[in-house]
């Protein structure tokens, strides 16, 4: 095993607040910096790694082949071509939920962890057997939520749940931020959201559409280079997680500069 | 079968109540109009107590009671299936928890139980006797307590004191921002209104009502051991 190997699961609870968007630009970020990193869909109902990561085309075998040995680790990986240091490893069939169980998980997380610095386990949205199959395989956590009541309630309750399993350190990452709305209080403010979930804040993502184009394209943000504030905060966030220190941003100063109006100038059609 | 017990609520009320007695038998239907021979006609509130009525049988009731005299006026039970029945006959019905019996329960035995840390939503806490909470109670999580609860933090939760009955138990907290309140058998609504910081209020039941005020200091919770008796 690499020595300093880490073991981070992704979730938060609620579904569609960014947990498979951030393991993708996550995953290519570290790997950018020089991390060897494996990312593993754990979502086997609905999966939607591959898709983000625009490897969906070049899958053969998936993890359930190499739980069943019908193939070797390294055949089922698949590693990404414009960042080579990036590996995905898909998630088996649905039908696997019915037969899957936490020691499956924690046999695939081990052989991961023997060739790759960094395992980003991409957890499916709720607490039931998906979750807890994952949860049983980490060593650490990221929940991630947005400012919106309902995702911060069930992000309390994964919190909780994480603790009870012992994964620790378990860090916060609040998505979807739209500071226009947070100084207009239509939105929790980022204090709002730490004062119940009292976590440490690894990161802030704004809002940003540039998300919806790269998803579709199927090329993640931090793939570029990180000209959107989306690709810097992830950027930011891989930075953080090696444990350099990058301050955060903050949402009330955010967009404002002269910098910022010029770069939205940029990015807006004229035509 | 022992005769349904008939008692006035109040002085002030002109309502009676009627509570019917613990078991059912089977042939309840027919021993019914001799049991309530008794009662004088008038409204009353009826109190079904365990007894599990559908619709036909509660109506079976209903029209016995009538052809005493007897009208009713509103309907408890324990049993939620008789408060459905109840209500699909448009009677004012209400569901009685059975083991919150209106009689005080000596909670002080059990003294007070102390919990660390932060409640997290989907937690639930409950203590026999006092409960002492060191931390938050997030929105999601319960605290529930036959004694008073007290939080030493934001309760922003759901706290139940006197969960056993006893309406003078209270609840406090550094911070009562609750999305509900519930003491014996009674329940509130959280106030809207953000509370002032640093200012530590506390809910009883005043005239009925859970109200919420000022918190004043408690008298000393005495241990089991040292509880002497002759002194109540």
């Amino acid at each position: 095993m690499a020595p300093t190997s880490r073991t981070i699961l992704i979730c938060s609870g609620k579904g569609g607040v960014g947990k498979t968007t951030l393991t993708a630009n996550l995953g290519i970020a570290l790997a950018r910096q020089g991390q060897k990193t494996v990312v593993l869909d754990a979502d086997f109902g609905l999966r939607n790694l591959d898709l983000l990561l625009g490897l969906e085309n070049r899958i053969v075998y998936t993890a359930q082949e190499v739980l069943a040995q019908t193939c070797r680790l390294e055949q089922a990986l698949v590693r990404h071509k414009q960042e080579p240091n990036l590996a995905l490893l898909p998630a088996g069939n649905p039908r696997m939920l019915e037969w899957l169980k936490p020691e499956d998980m924690q046999s695939i997380v081990s052989m991961l962890q023997k060739q790759f610095d960094y395992v980003l386990i991409d957890c499916p949205a709720g607490i039931e057997d998906g979750f807890k199959n994952a949860a049983a395989a980490a060593r650490e956590a990221i929940v991630i939520t947005t400012p919106e009541v309902s995702a911060v309630r069930d992000a309390d309750r994964v919190i909780g749940l994480l603790n009870t399993r012992g994964v620790s350190p378990v860090q916060l990452v609040l998505n979807r931020v739209r500071p226009k709305m947070m100084a207009n209080q239509e939105m929790l403010a980022v204090d709002d959201v730490t004062d119940i979930l009292a976590l440490p804040l690894l990161g802030l993502v704004l809002e940003d559409e540039q998300v919806i184009v790269s998803t579709n394209r199927g090329e993640p943000l931090t793939l570029n280079g990180g000209g959107s504030p989306a690709a810097r905060a992830y950027a930011n966030i891989a930075r953080r997680l090696q444990g350099e220190d990058v301050p955060l941003i903050d949402p009330a100063k955010e967009g404002r500069g002269l910098r910022a109006k010029v770069r939205r100038l940029m990015q807006k059609k004229i035509f | 079968m022992p005769a349904p017990l008939f008692e006035a609520r109040s002085q002030e009320d002109v309502t009676y109540r009627l509570r019917l007695p613990p078991f059912l038998e089977r042939d309840w239907q027919e021993a019914l109009p001799d049991l309530l021979a008794n009662c004088p006609p008038g409204p009353v509130d009826l109190d079904c107590g365990t007894w599990p009525l559908n619709v036909r049988d509660l109506q079976h009731l209903i029209d016995t009671l009538e052809r005493e005299g007897l009208s009713i006026n509103g309907l408890e039970a324990c049993r939620s299936e008789t408060v459905i029945s109840a209500n699909a006959l448009g009677l004012q019905a209400r569901l009685r928890m059975e083991h919150l019996q209106i009689k005080p329960v000596a909670d002080a035995a059990a003294g007070l139980r102390l919990h660390q840390g932060t409640l997290r939503s989907g937690d639930h806490v409950n203590a026999q006797g006092h409960l002492l909470l060191v931390g938050d109670v997030n929105p999601g999580a319960r605290v529930s307590a036959a004694g008073d609860v007290l939080v030493w933090g934001r309760l922003r939760g759901v706290a139940h004191a006197g969960c056993l009955g006893n309406s003078e138990a209270k609840i406090v907290a550094l911070q009562l921002r609750p999305l509900q309140l519930r003491i014996a058998d009674c329940v509130a609504r959280g106030p809207d209104e953000q509370p002032q910081p640093g200012f530590a209020e506390q809910a009883r039941i005043v005239n009925g009502e859970i109200v919420i005020e000022a918190a004043q200091p408690l008298p000393p919770i005495v241990p089991a051991t040292e509880r002497d008796d002759s002194l109540a």
